[in-house]
């Protein structure tokens, strides 16, 4: 199982100082932090991809290369690609470069961004937002396996004879999961193409989560991909962490208090109830996580949301020693030892390639 | 004999409250006029009071805390409405609008909706047709003709015969004789549930 963190890339006030980053401070802070998430042993760094203020990462593979060249195992992932204003031509050109510059280490999630105004930016308008995500999407799918595409839509002009270069990492496209937080189709078009799912599962009710996972995973199966135990799964979280909950609690508060999206709304203790959001003592988190898994299934990825809200960046690197140190490691140990042997890890690049090796092997391609 | 179900909201703040006493006098004529008709009637009252704080809470997080959650959800499930506000500032006070902004979309379309309201003074009464109405229009609820609306004056002196009973009678029958007419509900729509498949989603996208 893979277990990583996630970013939105928030730049807040910090409740506590009145200090308000800048961008720079954000963007190096955020740079830090996935450096710091390699160095604790975890797999997987996603960033969000946001074009309007208060967030700074607009320019994703920009900053995962950054990372890509200065560490070695780490999974550069995104939290989520916005598959409905961006070019899926462009999205096609710039993973598969980034692909070959980390060796590999890139998948990404696809979201459809959920920011009106956003979208005449690029363009386009979010009432096509479903229709905007199942055609960009089947052509980026094409552009990474098809050397030569021609192709013609209704949201792009159309192409012909079109080679997106260049061509992903030893002819194996990026793994890709798509994001949604209660839309069916997108469960529907996750489990079409036999793609992971990702549930957001931070902000919002268990009962999203496991009617959203519940619904592909059966159609994962419908589209003949394998058991729908065998589907993909990744969830987000969000935790705090200290030593003893009371102070966990005592120094998250106004941070939870005065946070973007549920900040001045719910207490502290009924969003920790409501929603998966856990705030305590790393054995409590361990324990909140594996209930996870309970309502889901067996699944191959957890990123958890460790650095919003102006949380400074020492809390962060603290919260990630705690995360990296005690919890994973349990964490591990725990679903590896629950998950039956015919329930796949989260692809890799390597595990793609010798898939795809395996099934063009010599007496099968005669 | 058939079993209806009627929510009985009242956006009353007080306590005890005159919205909910007219809300609850509509319940019952409608009950009454139910039974007589041979439904089995179950009244299922809703004071937003009670929930105030989740209805703010989700205008701000954009999901019902989970005993809203079944309020709402006994709301779309009703066979019909009674929804009854006091009247502030020539309008429904903010909770009942509140409330109704985070009600499902098509939660209500098709729901017979007796509306109610009371207010400091006769002067307000109008506010039923202005902006109660127009509300539940654009929810798609079936509106009753007959709306009941009570000024202090109209509780004084009642004995039995009053104008404002005679209203809640109609009123009630109103509401009775629609919910009568039309078959027991399914329930909300699951917002969770597949209605399309992959083929449909991709057809005119992909010419290949």
């Amino acid at each position: 199982m893979q277990f990583g963190i996630f970013t939105v890339g928030d730049v807040t006030v910090d409740p506590t100082t009145g200090r308000l980053p800048s961008e720079r401070d954000r963007i190096k802070a955020m740079t830090t932090i996935a450096l710091k998430a390699e160095e604790v042993g975890l797999d997987v760094f996603a960033t969000g991809e946001h074009h309007n203020p208060p967030f700074v990462p607009s320019s994703p593979t920009t900053m995962l290369g950054w990372i890509a060249a200065r560490t070695e195992r780490l999974i550069l992932s995104t939290s989520t690609t916005l598959i409905t204003t961006n070019d899926p031509v462009k999205i096609a050109e710039d993973y598969a470069m980034l692909q070959h510059l980390a060796d590999g280490r890139v998948d990404l999630m696809m979201g459809r961004g959920n920011t009106g105004p956003v979208y005449p930016w690029f363009g386009q308008d979010i009432r096509n937002g479903i229709p905007l995500a199942i055609e960009n999407y089947d052509l980026l799918h094409r552009l990474w396996r098809e050397d030569v595409v021609d192709w013609k839509g209704r949201f792009r002009t159309p192409l012909q004879s079109f080679t997106s270069t260049p061509r992903p990492l030893d002819g194996v496209p990026p793994f890709v999961w798509h994001g949604s937080i209660r839309s069916p189709e997108i469960a529907e078009q996750a489990a079409y193409y036999g793609d992971g799912f990702f549930a957001n599962h931070i902000f919002w009710p268990r009962e999203h989560t496991e009617r959203m996972v519940g619904l592909y995973r059966e159609r994962f199966a419908h589209y003949g991909h394998g058991s729908p135990d065998q589907a993909i799964v990744g969830l987000g979280g969000q935790v705090f962490m200290r030593r003893n909950s009371q102070d966990a609690v005592r120094e998250f508060r106004p941070y939870f208090d005065n946070a973007p999206v549920y900040g001045h709304g719910p207490s502290l203790e009924e969003f920790t109830r409501e929603t998966p959001l856990t705030v305590g003592s790393p054995q409590q988190v361990i324990d909140r996580t594996l209930g996870f898994r309970e309502y889901v299934g067996d699944y191959q990825r957890q990123l958890f949301l460790m650095d919003h809200a102006g949380l400074p960046l020492k809390t962060v690197l603290e919260q990630l020693d705690l995360l990296g140190e005690e919890v994973v490691p349990v964490l591990r140990k725990e679903f590896d030892s629950m998950r039956p042997v015919h329930v796949p890890e989260a692809p890799t690049h390597a595990a793609l390639l010798a898939a795809r090796d395996a099934a063009t092997s010599p007496e099968e391609a005669r | 004999m058939t079993r209806r179900t009627l929510a009985v909201v009242s956006a009353g703040l007080g306590q005890p409250s005159s919205t909910r006493l007219l809300a609850d006098q509509l319940a019952a004529a409608a009950r009454d006029e139910l039974v007589g008709r041979g439904a089995d009637v179950e009244l299922r009252p809703v004071d937003l009071r009670e929930h105030a704080h989740d209805v703010v809470n989700h205008l701000l997080t954009g999901f019902a805390p989970t005993a809203l959650r079944r309020t709402l959800d006994a709301v779309a499930a009703a066979d019909g409405l009674i929804a009854v506000t006091p009247i502030f500032n020539a309008s429904y006070n903010g909770l009942f609008k509140s409330f109704f902004d985070v009600v499902d979309r098509d939660a209500l379309a098709g729901t017979p909706v007796l509306v109610g309201a009371t207010g400091g003074t006769a002067r307000h009464s109008l506010a039923l047709e202005h902006a109660v109405r127009p509300m539940f229009a654009y929810l798609r609820a079936v509106v009753l003709p007959t709306a009941v609306f009570a000024a202090p004056e109209d509780w004084a002196g009642d004995d039995g015969d009053s104008a404002l009973r005679a209203r809640i009678r109609r009123a009630g029958a109103e509401l009775a004789e629609q919910v009568d007419r039309r078959p027991a509900t399914s329930g909300p729509a699951d917002p969770f549930a597949l209605t399309t498949d992959f083929a449909a989603l991709l057809a005119g996208h992909d010419p290949t």
